[in-house]
């Protein structure tokens, strides 16, 4: 165990006092939240507004610290999805002082709650979340910045919708800028960093955020495997090996020593149980990315990390990829499956049989697609389609979908696909006959079926 | 989707010194408020680590040694009865008695490393050395984390010290109620954080649907012109 920091004899209280530095505006404190490694948490109230407070224990009020904040609080948030240093604040009196942060919203539960088996969010809201947090590291890095210290207690995520939230981003530093401070958990820090071999940069935030990924689709860690099994204190030093200095992958072809068991093998499901069942219901590309980062990735930083872009990209697939079996659980159409070739031209040639669901073994059904270009997104009844889909400009816009499924109102089996958007698209039938479909209007989903949307066109495809 | 929890077992222990010396100043009081007070600070903390299944037990010493919680306590049912003081100071005893307990079995086999909080006013009676060493021979109290909390000014910082045997890991010391109720709220909160880490998970048995409002799949329609095909 790394020494402990000493204990808070300066706790706030309700009701105390604290002046913020740059507005100079008092800031109310209200109530106790959490404590963390390096400070407390509290609610506060600064002009009327409800904000959050981190207070620093003693030993973590120094003068380092203070000018990271003041780095951090000067380049602003990278985006709106971190809960971002606002301002200084400190206490008439005192030599402790604290941060100002937007408060996190209700809606959002921890990446740990997740872990817990209390929240289960869809595939999709996973891929969202998946996609934000590739998109959020992305932005962060492009601003100069890095983490130290990032694991599942700093994401948060709307189970519902997907939408993250970071928070604890206080152990944000310049890109490569080696200070003391903390260094990470070793479940989530790159192997060269376990080891003290490198200081946090862009490629060691690479890897966590494989990790974090990896926790998120399979509820698992991508290194703990069976060599768990030989271990009988987890304790640091445990991590240090199975993180730092001997990795390797669960799912290491070339290399089993650590493979993931089956619950039959490992009731405790320590040695990646969970990992097992669902590695092999994915798309084959993202168990390939996954690979990549957990093979060459763990010995080559520079070029074996999988980047922002990539993970973007898969996690965008994904959301696209997912229908449902008659059960209405969430099944994947492997678009890298041999099976499916290239994406058949349009109208012709049909799709494979799917899978049966991995839950329930029901027949899952070949559901349409609208392709894209050498994309497609499969249609489901919740299906929406987003500027990211029609407009090229605009790519990884998800903000407000600009069409969703629908069924005729007098024909339920007839099912179509509604312009939410403000601009009309036209439509081709395979007859060559055209129309044009206004917004509010909707398109009936028939085969071969093709819908301009500005400069993109979609064509449906069995 | 699968539903997550495999976790480590995490023993914590509080040792608590109960010698008549802890009745005065109310000390007793403030410890046995102070730890009251922390838990649903502690269950945050255990909510927050997926992989470590929180159990707590309690010792209480004062002539001899004897288990004021027995049973290894999930924190959901942890509620703290007051120890009450009287008699002398045996930390050797005490410390024993946790050691026979940290033997395998009835420890498990795999864990986390155990947690051991020493509370104290004063300087061990008896052969408190002995006790340190049965400790110690066992695994699991070789790789325990071991926290000393003084109460006042009369304690003996080096027994403390030793107890912890980590040098970076100094005692804590509470001179005040203020400061002994932020030791308390530290010891049960951040090491046990520092103590548990992220996991692994579990999938349940049963098999949870995902329950996405859906009626039934999309399918294509019959082709036909463009004019009939817009609504
Ligand atoms: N902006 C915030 N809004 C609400 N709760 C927060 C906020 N920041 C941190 N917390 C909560 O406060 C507690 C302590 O957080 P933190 O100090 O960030 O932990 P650590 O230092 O261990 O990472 C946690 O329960 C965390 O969820």
């Amino acid at each position: 165990m790394s020494p402990p920091p000493r204990p808070a004899f300066n706790s706030l209280g309700s009701g105390d006092r604290l002046i913020s530095s740059t507005s100079g505006s008092p800031c109310v404190v209200r109530e106790f939240i959490g404590a963390g490694g390096q400070g407390e948490v509290y609610s506060a109230s600064l002009d009327g507004e409800e904000v959050a407070v981190k207070w620093y224990y003693p030993n973590w009020c120094t003068p380092s610290q203070r000018r990271s904040l003041e780095v951090l609080i000067s380049k602003g948030t990278p985006s709106e999805r971190f809960l971002w240093p606002s301002d200084l604040v400190s206490q008439p009196g005192s030599p402790s002082f604290g941060y100002l942060m937007p408060l996190r919203q209700k809606r959002f539960r921890g990446m740990t709650d997740l872990l817990k088996g209390r929240i289960d969010p869809t595939f999709r809201a996973r891929a969202t979340a998946g996609l934000q947090l590739a998109h959020s590291f992305l932005q962060l890095h492009a601003h100069g910045l890095c983490y130290r210290d990032i694991s599942a207690g700093n994401v948060f995520l709307d189970p519902t919708t997907g939408d993250i939230a970071i928070c604890d981003n206080d152990n944000v530093g310049v890109d490569a800028e080696g200070i003391g401070g903390v260094m990470g958990t070793p479940d989530f820090m790159a192997p060269e960093l376990v080891r003290g071999q490198s200081l946090p940069n862009t490629q060691s935030d690479l890897f966590s955020l494989s990790v974090l990924l990896f926790y998120l689709f399979h509820v698992h860690h991508p290194l703990y495997g069976k060599r768990l099994l030989q271990i009988r204190s987890l304790d640091l030093k445990a991590r240090i090996k199975l993180c730092g200095e001997e990795p390797v992958f669960i799912f290491d072809e070339s290399n089993t020593v650590n493979e993931a068991l089956p619950w039959e093998k490992d009731p405790t499901g320590e040695a990646g149980a969970n990992a097992f069942d669902l590695w092999k219901i994915y798309p084959e590309f993202l168990r390939e990315k996954f690979t990549k980062a957990f093979t060459v990735g763990l010995k080559d930083p520079k070029n074996g990390r999988v980047r922002e872009t990539e993970w973007r990209m898969v996690m965008s697939q994904l959301r696209d990829d997912i229908t449902y079996c008659p059960n209405r659980h969430e099944n994947f159409v492997d678009r890298s499956a041999r099976l499916w070739g290239t994406p058949p031209t349009e109208g012709a040639g049909e799709l494979p049989p799917t899978d049966p669901c991995w839950v329930c073994s029901a027949t899952v059904s070949r559901p349409p697609r609208l392709r894209l270009g050498k994309t497609w997104v499969i249609l489901n009844a919740d299906t929406q389609l987003f500027p990211h889909h029609i407009d090229p400009t605009r790519l990884y816009d998800y903000s407000q979908p600009v069409a969703s499924i629908v069924q005729h109102p007098q024909d339920p089996s007839r099912w179509g696909i509604k312009n939410l958007s403000n601009r009309a698209w036209s439509t081709t039938a395979p007859d060559g006959s055209q129309a044009s479909v206004e917004p509010g209007r909707s398109v009936s989903i028939t085969l071969g079926r093709r819908i301009r949307f500005g400069t993109v066109e979609g064509a449906i495809a069995a | 989707m699968p539903r997550a929890v495999a976790s480590r077992p995490l023993h914590f222990i509080w040792l608590v010194d109960a010698s008549g010396s802890m009745r005065d100043d109310g000390k007793i009081q403030a410890v046995n408020n102070s730890i009251r007070d922390t838990i649903p600070l502690m269950r945050q903390v255990a909510d927050d680590n997926p992989n470590a299944r929180v159990l707590v037990r309690a010792v209480a010493f004062s002539s001899g040694a004897r288990w004021h919680l027995e049973k290894p306590t999930p924190l959901d049912d942890f509620s703290w009865q007051d120890v009450s003081a009287g008699g002398l100071t045996d930390l050797g005893k005490a410390l024993r008695l946790v050691a026979s307990q940290l033997a395998i079995p009835p420890m498990e086999e795999r864990a986390l490393p155990p947690v051991l909080v020493l509370l104290s006013d004063g300087q061990p009676t008896d052969d408190y050395k002995g006790g340190l060493e049965a400790l110690l021979e066992e695994p699991w109290g070789r790789s325990s984390v071991r926290i000393g909390i003084a109460i006042g000014r009369d304690v003996d910082l080096e027994v403390l010290q030793e107890f912890i045997g980590d040098p970076t890991i100094r005692p804590l010391q509470a001179n005040n109620p203020e400061a002994l109720v932020r030791s308390i709220r530290w010891a049960s909160t951040a090491v046990l954080k520092a103590v548990s880490q992220p996991s692994r998970g579990r999938l349940r048995s049963e098999e949870t649907s995902v329950t996405v409002p859906l009626p039934t799949p999309v399918t294509v329609s019959p082709s036909g012109p463009s004019s009939e095909a817009v609504w």
